[in-house]
């Protein structure tokens, strides 16, 4: 008997502190206001399925529009996280009703939803990461991918930006080579239907034989799909790197391109004593577990290029239309060396000098892009 | 009413004794200011029809039921049994009427469970346990191995492993709930004779049943209760079977069925070298062969596991014979359907009501037509009628005397009677030709087997052929107009069933006809 | 008598969703100082987004509906499959299935006339959704093999299949990420507000048709006795086996019918990657309506308007959309743990026990094969 009306008051007396809470009145509120608020701008931020913090789009393009925030003096932003591919028009529209001004969607699974949203609502900006537009002549997404419609006139209120990932790729590929004694080197990527994915395998690959022509490189998918063993499963990536390596065990160069997946991969590489580079963010700092081996990483400068088109916004300097990130702004690139800085010599130093200067004046191409700026991959895999 | 008095154990000190036990639950009074005195070493009867409120005072005394009112006394004093942990350390022990044995578990596994005797904090001592399991055994006259597996044990002595068990945890009091429910006469006066040692030596034995022969045969005295009341205390030698029965069920019973001369016509089902296989592909049942005619109940007596269930089935359509032939009318209906069987107008009965026979989580009126619900009127095309189910329904409550608030009322809500009686009553519906009874009264109490009786009898009259097969050696008595013996699989004898005796059949089911006690390990087990 | 039974029947849900809002309050609270320091009247402010993004508008309450649908169809799917002893875990599958196949005859059709292409495009769905719901109903009624472990390993088969084929064949030239083309002018029209689209109106046609169908029709009576009494379906002369393969094809052509309404309804495509939980989160919605299409519709209703106010709650309180997630989970536990509900509650047990728990409980039993 007793126990049944402890059991009972312990429900009660939860749901008592929550109504207590509720006569204090509405005190506490979400989003804090940063200092010296000079814009009243509303920013909200739509990541793709996933995490906010997945140490990666999501949660750099997030620490862009943070930043983006408050470079311009505007109020915190607000984001929603996606849990299924239905909810992307949904999540949108949520800011759309609450009157947002600039509305972030990460990844390219949202560019259809966001160009609709961008039609629906011209006084809105959006800021669509990983997005090329692609409208027809009317504004709205091309189903035939001709993308005869100006962009840049028809929704001037979305600025889509793609990164060439074949660029930070095929530095991490001089890299690569550079600093393999065995002549074998690999890299391990998520899926190759993302085309992201593929970009950097590519562009690592040529970058490789740009040092040295006669390497050999192995470029491995874990998956066939964009799912969770392709970019979430870090136990996956080990494995596979583990079977790729004692099949290979002369290989001493290992390239993530896997997202969470990837980060098995560097401790793959860890655990047999050879060099490891990480991908999209610098992750000597980001999985700072790994950094023992982690000798580079090929970076997108998320968080500046969302913080940068927020501004542009702030500004009034924006303009529609997709913007491709490159090596000539520094919006892609190699990170810094950290520990391994005395692993490059003046000479290697040079080669990577060397190619930056090549991919910034257009003298060496990373890849053979289609017109989108994607390396060119018709059947799913890179040239081996 | 006389007084219990003049008993040989009414000098005997009181060992347990309850007074003014109350249980209300909603909508009834399961147990009304009931008063019960259990004194040392005496059998005490506790009789009463399903329902009548014999297991709730029985679980409150083992501490499962909490009572409202009324007190319990040990050897004279005041005691409160919470659990049937607390029930157990106070020297009660309970054998219940559906066996709480692990069957995969050995027979001293099953004895210990819970009670396991320590060599050490983690190690059992089995060499101390074995030792005190055989002790018990010689008690019961024949020695157990207590590392047989309890799945390979026959019936009866599944039941002397559950009294084994009582025994082990050395009780003062044992409660037995129709503890000879499954027993054939041999393995029944085996028990009986263990019971008396057991006595003997001072354990009080509360014996539950409604086989009115057995508690004149073994009680000290007899409570009966109807309605949650204690209705009249008895002592054997000054009442009888009519008299119980009376008071059991509150008016006059007719034990045995005035079943009249039975007028056999043309056979109608034809068994001819039938053997049917288990699940397991062994052979059960050995090239039977018999016949039954319509307007004549074929009685198959034996004890449970003999090969009957995979008989029936075979019979019902639910198992493909292996070989033989199977006619109705002269027409094969070998390895025919369910369905088939059901338009050629065959009735069966199931002997298991909650698994064959019913939808417990189903309306009476869903039950009601289980075996016809596809015909006209009850379904249209692809559409029920509702109301023709509902009209059935009734008018097998009403014919059938199905006790019940209303037909719509889940069937798992009515007592074990009632719900055969709605069974029976869907299966004798309309004019059949064979009617297939497993085990038509198992568990009942007596009134409603009185009813069923009647019915069985009616429907031979209007010219059903009508099978039994009983594991009840008096239901087969007392219906058939022939019997057959069932034993390992093989019919041993059919005789005319109103010169036959009891000692005679029952003989028959426990031996085959052969020299020898009754076998320990079951049928195809070892 | 109906109207309390369906009390009846209400209450473990109705309790379960309260202890479950009073449970994620709990984890608000405690979660929160991390982030945003202790804030006790936090869980006020994102139950009131919720309830604002889900019905504070005319364009929310669609939003809800628009939610819902899809998960009263996988309700469905899940909760009829309850009815026979069956858990279908594989909505999942079959509503990935079944939409990938709505796409591809959208893709096909693109260009016919709408009232060709769509009803052809359902069909379609419908009829790969049946396919993929009878494989594991029929290795359960002639093999034995267990559904859950079947339905389990077909939702993944089916994530390979929506891979490969939008990867492959059905794959959008000229797309800069794996994805099929546009389904054209097989896209559901838009009926009411910015996306209420013509889908929503499967899930309130198919509650109606899934409880005639197991209330009123003669399969539907074998369907549940086949569930609630195996041995006792087979000697009314029942085929438990066929009833079993039937039963996961109306089932998975439920599933399948979802999967189309969110294809060819609200993403117009199918990518590749093609993320979604509505054939799990059916589960929830069956248990919760207690498998009864009724309670299935008021539960797909609750739950969708929890997805349709997720947004706003992240929006307005900083607590995230996945949150909903945890709800659901919650409820879930509530639900299956009905002992301690009506422990906390003190409700007694009214009737015999809920037979679709049953079915999730002996699903872990691995249950017999049912005899021929």
């Amino acid at each position: 008997m007793r126990k049944h009306r402890y059991a009972l008051g312990a429900t009660f007396a939860s749901l008592a502190i929550v109504l207590l809470a509720a006569c204090q009145g509405n005190t506490g509120s979400s989003g804090s206001q940063s200092g010296g608020a000079t814009s009243n701008l509303k920013i909200g931020l739509v990541t793709d399925v996933g995490t906010l913090d997945d140490h990666n789009f999501n949660q750099y393009s997030w620490e862009g529009a943070k930043a983006g925030a408050q470079a311009v003096g505007a109020a915190a932003p607000h984001s929603v996280v996606t849990t299924q591919s239905a909810d992307y028009a949904k999540n949108i529209n949520s800011f759309v009703s609450k009157n947002y001004n600039i509305i972030v969607t990460v990844g390219f699974a949202l560019g259809s939803d966001t160009t609709k949203a961008a039609k629906a609502n011209p006084n809105i900006k959006f800021i669509g990461v990983d997005q090329g537009i692609c409208v027809d002549a009317n504004g709205n997404p091309d189903s035939t991918f001709a993308c005869k419609g100006d962009a840049a006139t028809l929704l001037p209120n979305y600025q889509g930006l793609v990164f060439k990932e074949q660029q930070p790729g095929y530095l991490a590929g001089v890299v690569a080579a550079s600093i393999s004694k065995s002549g074998h080197i690999a890299a391990i990527g998520g899926t190759a239907t993302v085309p992201a994915v593929p970009n950097y395998m590519i562009g690592y690959l040529n970058g490789a034989k740009s040092v040295k022509s006669d390497i050999k490189v192995e470029l491995k998918y874990v998956s066939a799909a964009p799912d969770a063993k392709a970019f979430n499963d870090p136990a996956g990536g080990k494995a596979a790197a583990d079977q790729l390596l004692s099949q290979n065990p002369d290989i001493d160069v290992l390239f993530q391109v896997a997202g969470k997946t990837g980060n098995g991969v560097l401790q793959s590489a860890c655990d047999h004593n050879i060099h490891a580079i990480g991908v999209d963010v610098d992750q000597w700092v980001s999985t700072p577990d790994t950094k023992a081996c982690t000798v580079v990483s090929a970076e997108k400068k998320l968080t500046k290029a969302v913080s940068d088109a927020i501004q542009r916004v702030n500004d009034k300097k924006d303009k529609g239309g997709t913007i491709t990130l490159d090596i000539t702004t520094d919006s892609v690139g190699l990170s810094p060396f950290h520990d391994s800085q005395s692993m490059i010599t003046p000479d290697i130093q040079a080669k990577i000098d060397a190619a930056v200067k090549g991919l910034k004046d257009g003298t060496i191409k990373a890849c053979v892009e289609t017109p989108f700026g994607s390396c060119d991959n018709k059947n799913g895999q890179p040239p081996a | 009413m006389s007084q219990a008095a003049s008993s040989p154990a009414a000098s005997k000190p009181a060992a347990l004794e309850m007074r003014g036990v109350t249980k209300r639950f909603p909508g009834v009074v399961a147990n009304d200011h009931i008063d019960l005195d259990v004194r040392r070493g005496e059998i005490h009867a506790l009789l009463g029809e399903n329902g009548a409120g014999k297991t709730t005072l029985m679980n409150i005394l083992y501490g499962l039921v909490t009572p409202d009112e009324g007190e319990i006394l040990l050897g004279g004093k005041t005691v409160t049994i919470a659990s049937p942990a607390d029930a157990i350390s106070q020297g009660i022990s309970m054998v219940h009427q559906h066996f709480m044995l692990v069957p995969v578990l050995t027979v001293a596994e099953n004895i210990l469970l819970g009670e396991e005797p320590m060599a050490n904090a983690v190690i059992m001592d089995r060499k101390a346990a074995h030792t005190r399991i055989r002790e018990l055994g010689r008690f019961f006259g024949t020695e157990i191995d207590p590392d047989l597996r309890v799945a390979s044990l026959s019936v009866g002595w599944q039941q002397r492993v559950e009294i084994l068990k009582a025994l082990y945890r050395n009780a003062d009091i044992l409660v037995l709930d129709e503890p000879t429910a499954v027993l054939t006469p041999q393995e029944t006066k085996e028990i009986f004779t263990v019971l008396r040692r057991l006595t003997a030596e001072g354990t009080s034995i509360i014996f539950i049943s409604h086989k009115l022969y057995e508690v004149l045969e073994i009680a000290d005295r007899i409570t009966v209760i109807r309605r949650g009341k204690v209705v009249g205390s008895r002592i054997p030698s000054e009442t009888d079977e009519d008299d119980l029965a009376e008071l059991m069920v509150g008016r006059e019973v007719q034990l045995t069925v005035d079943r009249g001369e039975s007028h056999p016509a043309a056979v109608t089902l034809s068994v001819s070298g039938l053997t049917v296989s288990d699940d397991r592909g062994h052979e059960v049942v050995h090239g039977l062969d018999f016949e039954v005619k319509a307007g004549e109940v074929f009685g198959i007596a034996g004890v449970a596991g003999n090969g009957q269930d995979e008989l029936v089935e075979a019979l019902a359509g639910l198992r493909r014979p292996a070989s033989g032939t199977v006619q109705l009318a002269g027409r094969s209906i070998t390895g025919a359907s369910p369905r088939r069987l059901h338009n050629l107008r065959v009735g069966f009965v199931p002997a298991d009501r909650h698994r064959y026979g019913l939808v417990l989580v189903f309306p009476l009126t869903d039950n009601s037509v289980l075996t016809s619900y596809y015909r006209a009127p009850y379904s249209r095309g692809l559409v029920r009628d509702a109301d023709a189910i509902l009209r059935h329904a009734e008018q097998v409550i009403n014919d059938f005397d199905v006790r019940t608030p209303s037909p719509l009322v889940h069937a798992s809500t009515l007592s074990g009677g009632n719900q055969q009686k709605l069974i029976v009553g869907r299966e004798f519906f309309g004019d059949l030709r064979l009617l297939v009874l497993d085990q038509p009264t198992r568990g009942l109490d007596v009134g409603s087997i009185e009813f069923i009786h009647r019915q069985v009898i009616a429907k031979r009259d209007a010219g059903t052929a009508v099978l039994l097969i009983s594991a009840e050696l008096d239901e087969v008595l007392e219906l058939s107009d022939r019997i057959g013996v069932m034993y390992r699989g093989r019919l041993v004898a059919v005789m005319d069933g109103r010169s036959a005796t009891r000692e005679e059949v029952g003989l028959l089911m426990a031996t085959g006809g052969r020299e020898g006690p009754p076998p320990i390990i079951a049928e195809g087990a070892a | 008598m109906n109207l309390r039974r369906a009390r009846d029947a209400a209450i473990i849900p109705a309790l379960s969703i309260v202890l479950a809002l009073v449970f994620g309050s709990l984890i608000m609270i405690f979660s929160s100082p991390l982030i945003l320091g202790l804030d006790l009247t936090l869980p006020l402010l994102a139950y009131k987004a919720l309830v604002e993004g889900a019905f504070g508008s005319f364009g929310a309450v669609v939003s809800t509906i628009v939610n819902a649908s899809p998960l009263i169809l996988a309700g469905l799917a899940v909760g009829v499959a309850f009815k026979a002893g069956l858990f279908n875990i594989g909505a999942q599958g079959q509503f990935l299935t079944g939409g990938l196949a709505a796409a591809a005859v959208g893709v096909w059709l693109a260009h016919a006339p709408g009232p060709v292409a769509i009803p052809l495009a359902l069909v379609a769905a419908i009829l790969v959704g049946s396919v993929y719901g009878a494989i594991p109903g029929f290795l359960k009624a002639y093999t034995g093999a267990h559904e859950v472990v079947t339905t389990i390993m077909l939702n993944y088969i089916a994530l390979y299949i929506v891979a490969y084929v939008v990867t492959g064949p059905l794959r959008a030239v000229g797309a800069t990420f794996a994805r099929t083309p546009d389904v054209g002018n097989a896209t559901l029209p838009i009926l009411v507000g910015a996306n209420g689209h013509l889908g929503i109106l499967f899930a309130f046609v198919a509650v109606p048709l899934a409880w005639w169908l197991l209330y009123r029709s003669t399969i539907g009576f074998e369907i549940r006795t086949v569930g609630a009494g195996p041995d006792a379906a087979r000697y009314a002369g029942m085929h438990p086996r066929l009833l079993i393969v039937v039963t996961m094809a109306f089932c998975g052509g439920l599933a399948g019918l979802a999967g189309s309404g969110e294809i060819l309804g609200l993403t117009g495509f199918m990518p590749a990657g093609y993320s979604t939980n509505v054939g799990f989160d059916g589960i929830t919605v069956a248990l919760l309506g207690q498998a009864h299409p009724i309670g299935i519709m008021f539960a797909g209703l609750l739950l969708g308007a929890m997805r349709a106010g997720a947004p706003l709650m992240q929006i307005e309180a900083g607590v995230p959309s996945q949150m909903v997630d945890v709800l659901q989970g919650a409820i879930l536990f509530f639900l299956t743990a009905e002992v301690l509900v009506r422990y906390l509650f003190r409700i007694r047990a009214k009737s015999a026990k809920v037979a679709e728990l049953q079915t999730v409980a002996s699903s872990y039993g691995g249950q017999a094969t049912p005899a021929p």
